[in-house]
């Protein structure tokens, strides 16, 4: 059998494809159950997070970089790294002043225990931190895998070629 | 009998950090020395014939502060987690970097301070 030309196809084989169509909706769906029911069950935030970054992570290992940034833009990653940590700071500081002088105040009622809207600021501390934690290990797996050191001869050495992604 | 265990594992990971010659492999028994440190934090938190310190509308409540086991290492645990991972990221970065100026991963060949 003639082997295909594997310069140009970037990601893998196409049982892998097809897999991680299929796969990949049901990881950001779990992804999303862990971080929502975070403080019924274990996992919150930053598992939820991680489980996240691997769904984003599974596209760019079976389909290639630009797949990845397709579904996930390097500046929106890092917007989002922003939006997140400054969510969760906002929270604290609306307890601070909504809920009565006390930083990173429970000012949200509790509501009845056990239930999905309950728990005041925490479901929503948990989004915050699933979010940043998200979008930050997309960046570094991107960084760590796809970008590349300029060559030393070159006018800016040592800077990642991150216009290219 | 399971700390023994946790000390086998720390040991695994530090002869692996000890004798080990390649870059990636070195930082990987790291992780693994900080696994084990990471199950001995959690080990301690253990009641004898505990619950899981989750909370659920089958455990009534009074009881349930005696009977479970003790929370409180598995969140440092799992901050312990985070930052285990944040210094895997960095070391395998900087890993990368040595690559790219010394060509090999090897350790015993990269002895030149370089500017």
């Amino acid at each position: 059998m003639k082997h295909l030309a594997t310069e140009e196809r970037e990601g893998m084989s196409t049982i892998v494809g097809t897999v991680t169509h299929w796969v990949c909706g049901f990881i950001i769906l779990y992804g999303a159950y862990i971080v929502l029911y975070g403080h019924l069950s274990p996992g919150g935030g930053f598992a939820g997070g991680v489980i996240l970054a691997c769904g984003f992570m599974l596209l760019m290992l079976a389909y290639g970089k630009r797949r990845l940034v397709a579904a996930l833009p390097l500046s929106t990653a890092s917007v989002l790294d922003c939006v997140g940590a400054l969510g969760f700071w906002l929270l604290a500081v609306l307890g601070l002043l909504i809920g009565g002088g006390v930083f990173f105040k429970n000012f949200i009622p509790h509501g009845v225990r056990f239930r999905l809207c309950s728990a005041g600021i925490i479901p929503l501390a948990n989004i915050a931190i699933a979010v940043k934690v998200c979008a930050s290990l997309v960046l570094v797996l991107v960084a760590l895998s796809v970008l590349r050191v300029k060559a030393r001869g070159s006018d800016e050495d040592f800077v990642t070629d991150i216009d290219e992604v | 009998m399971v700390y023994l265990l946790c000390l086998v594992l720390f040991c695994v990971g530090m002869y692996g950090v000890l004798t080990q010659r390649n870059l990636i492999k070195i930082i990987l028994s790291l992780a693994v020395a900080e696994s084990a440190v990471n199950i001995f934090l959690v080990l301690v938190g253990y009641r004898a014939r505990g619950v899981a310190p989750i909370e659920s509308a089958a455990v009534p409540h009074g009881t349930f502060a005696a009977a479970a086991v003790d929370p409180l290492p598995q969140a440092m645990v799992l901050t312990a987690i985070v930052i285990g991972l944040g210094v895997l990221a960095l070391s395998m970065v900087i890993a990368m970097r040595l690559y790219h100026r010394h060509g090999t991963y090897d350790i015993t060949k990269i002895n030149e301070l370089r500017g």
